[in-house]
């Protein structure tokens, strides 16, 4: 079996040269890596290399074919680079629209205040909108002048990671 | 001194408040065989403090002014179900003059001091007269509010730069200004007084000296209705952001046997001057001479209060409930000792990549830490989601050594064992913390996390092994969910073993 698996601009081929039991040789690229390596619950993995041990959580993320993957000093967010994806990556490109302005929440949280609308004209540094999450608010500004696009989100709203909040336009100049 | 002096046994205590303390309290009601009362938010029902209770009732939607803050509501519930007393935690309504007296009215009893005491110590104006009067030394400043910028200016040239502006209302931070150079004055009085008006109502302002290099040190104190006081020794707290405690420790590392009976004795001084009845917190401001100045007092239980408990071996939450059933004190000073050192690690919700930001979620793992030493008060499980209405404190760590450096090796220890995933947490920073130089030599005040912020920040380097070993474990779970999917395939009566039989499989895994 061999997959293709991408992490930190990294495309990686992982590769099964060999499968006892719990024993595993694979390559990964051009390096060859015997481990022991069991499953120890629904997401996490012990893998035993060289002697050394370490606990690897593997967690299915919300994307489909995503994974976060926690070792204890570092995490990385590796994908699965398969048929599927492939097309998908190759369509996300071409949609791809250059220069807009997307702030989206980096938490879950409540918008406690919204400044603008669309059509509000708005310069670099003006803020946005205010989130408020565990007794904290945090004021998002704009990266740049432009025209707000859209806000898909009203004051009193409740937010999940990752939601879009504002959408800004460069001004097109006439 | 209160004049109802006869003894009267507390048989339910209703618990206002949610999360980590509302466990805790719980905990010590149950060895006192009292029972417990939970109330919740609608964002609270799954939370475990609701399932740990006796009973537990709703008390009104998410937000905490029409849940937590709601006093009608609470006393309501309390009456209802027969709770005797309230206790009140910290934050919420604990240092709440009015929820106190409105108790009183009632008929319930309140786990903590006099309305009275709440009020005198609350006004932080009012709490340095006080002090003065009892021969307690403050940090030197204005005595009376001051209204106007002409007399706030001549107060500061009296005083001589650099001085702390301060709201009298105040707490957390807020209208709080350090002024260092005279051409900052005006501006800086302005904005303390129009961030007073907004956070307090009130622009009124008090001017300290300010203490530079500054540790913060408190100590506890517990007294009874009949005019009792024992200090339980200090907690340092200077390890901070944003005014906000990070890592305490008891002994404190820079403390001598002379300074701490000395602090000891006016922290008694000062709890007796407010009438006070119950645990509470008298907190001083130490420079590096140990000279030191009385700060304000904290009318109620603390967050870090486990590691006085640890050190001198007293349940405080038990002590507050027997004191406000009308007993003596079990103890006096003499009977009081510190034994080896305690350190508490907050482990908050929190994204410590990106300035702290509050990070709430769904917890989907979760290990604890156990082992000799160690105590672990939280209250979030697997599969619990954090709610984005309230504090992001999710768990506080503390452990026990014979002296400071078996305690920070048991904590790096902890710390290492300690896994939550789901959500951010400051765990690897407090690791840092524990690894940083100036903390492992004791030597550290309150501006240890900014001078130290690149090396408590900084990231190992991950090789290409590293990141090829997670990649290997991505590959593992990618065959093994082919695998699962297949197996269910082929047999779909064998599907997923049922969730008992899961928690079955734990259990005797673990005899």
């Amino acid at each position: 079996m061999e997959l293709e698996l991408k992490v930190n601009n990294r495309n990686a081929i992982v590769k099964e040269v060999k499968r006892e039991g719990n024993l595993l040789t694979l390559s990964v690229d051009d390096a060859i890596y015997e481990v022991d390596i069991v499953k120890v619950n629904s997401q996490e993995f012990s893998v035993l290399y060289k002697g050394r041990s370490f606990n690897i959580e593997v967690i299915e993320s919300k994307e489909p074919k995503h994974y976060n993957v926690n070792t204890r000093d570092f995490k990385f967010d590796v994908e699965v680079i398969d048929n599927e994806s492939r097309y998908r990556q190759s369509r996300m490109q071409s949609k791809l629209v250059l220069n807009d302005n997307i702030i989206r929440s980096p938490m879950p949280g409540k918008v406690v205040r919204v400044f603008v609308k669309p059509g509000d004209i708005v310069e670099a540094g003006q803020p946005l909108i205010v989130l408020s999450a565990m007794k904290m608010e945090s004021e998002f500004k704009a990266g740049q002048r432009g025209v707000v696009k859209e806000v898909p989100v009203k004051e009193g709203d409740t937010v999940d990671n990752d939601q879009l909040l504002v959408v800004i336009e460069d001004i097109k100049e006439k | 001194m209160g004049s109802i002096m006869e003894k009267k046994p507390i048989t339910k205590v209703l618990v206002a408040n949610r999360g980590e303390i509302a466990i805790r309290i719980m905990r010590s009601c149950r060895e006192m065989g009292i029972e417990t009362v939970a109330v919740f938010s609608e964002a609270d029902r799954s939370a475990m403090h609701v399932r740990y209770a006796n009973e537990a009732y709703n008390i009104g939607p998410a937000p905490s002014s029409e849940s937590y803050l709601n006093m009608d509501k609470i006393i309501a519930t309390a009456k209802a179900s027969g709770a005797d007393a309230i206790h009140p935690g910290y934050g919420f309504l604990s240092e709440n003059s009015k929820f106190a007296r409105r108790c009183r009215e009632e008929g319930l009893v309140f786990i903590g001091p006099s309305p009275e005491s709440i009020e005198m110590m609350g006004d932080k104006i009012s709490a340095r007269k006080k002090m003065i009067a009892a021969g307690v030394p403050i940090v030197p400043g204005t005595t009376e509010k001051v209204t106007s910028e002409a007399e706030a200016i001549k107060h500061i040239k009296e005083i001589g730069l650099p001085v702390m502006i301060k709201a009298s209302a105040g707490g957390g931070g807020k209208g709080m200004r350090l002024v260092k150079k005279e051409s900052q004055i005006t501006s800086s009085l302005r904005a303390a007084r129009s961030e007073a008006k907004t956070a307090f109502g009130d622009d009124a302002l008090y001017i300290e000296k300010y203490v530079d290099s500054p540790h913060h040190i408190e100590f506890q104190i517990l007294s009874d209705k009949y005019g009792n006081t024992v200090h339980l020794f200090e907690r340092e707290c200077s390890v901070q952001r944003r005014h906000q405690k990070v890592v305490e420790e008891t002994p404190s590392p820079i403390m001598t046997p002379e300074v701490r009976s000395q602090m000891g004795a006016y922290a008694v001084a000062a709890a007796n001057a407010a009438n006070y009845e119950g645990a509470g917190t008298i907190e001083f401001i130490v420079d590096e001479h140990l000279n030191f100045y009385f700060l304000e007092m904290n009318t109620r239980l603390q967050v870090e209060h486990p590691i006085t408990e640890r050190v001198v071996g007293v349940d405080l939450v038990k002590e507050q409930i027997r004191i406000a059933e009308g007993n003596k004190l079990p103890f006096n000073q003499e009977d009081l000792a510190q034994s080896g050192h305690a350190i508490e690690c907050r482990i908050y919700a929190e994204d410590t990549d990106n300035n702290f930001m509050p990070n709430p979620g769904t917890i989907t793992h979760i290990t604890e830490p156990y082992g000799f030493g160690i105590r672990c008060d939280g209250y979030v499980y697997e599969g619990y989601t954090i709610p984005i209405y309230y504090d992001s404190l999710i768990s506080k760590l503390i452990v026990w050594g014979r002296n400071r450096d078996e305690a920070i090796e048991r904590m790096r220890r902890a710390l290492y064992e300690y896994k939550i995933t789901g959500v951010k947490t400051t765990i690897r920073f407090l690791e840092r913390i524990m690894d940083t130089p100036d903390f492992r030599k004791g030597m550290y005040n309150t501006h240890f996390i900014e001078k130290n912020s690149e090396f408590l920040l900084v990231k190992g380097k991950c090789d290409r092994n590293c990141e090829d070993i997670a990649l290997i474990a991505t590959y593992a779970q990618y065959i093994s969910r082919i695998d699962e999917s297949k197996k269910l395939n082929a047999a779909p009566s064998e599907k997923k073993e049922t969730n008992w039989k899961r928690q079955l499989r734990k259990f005797t895994s673990r005899i």
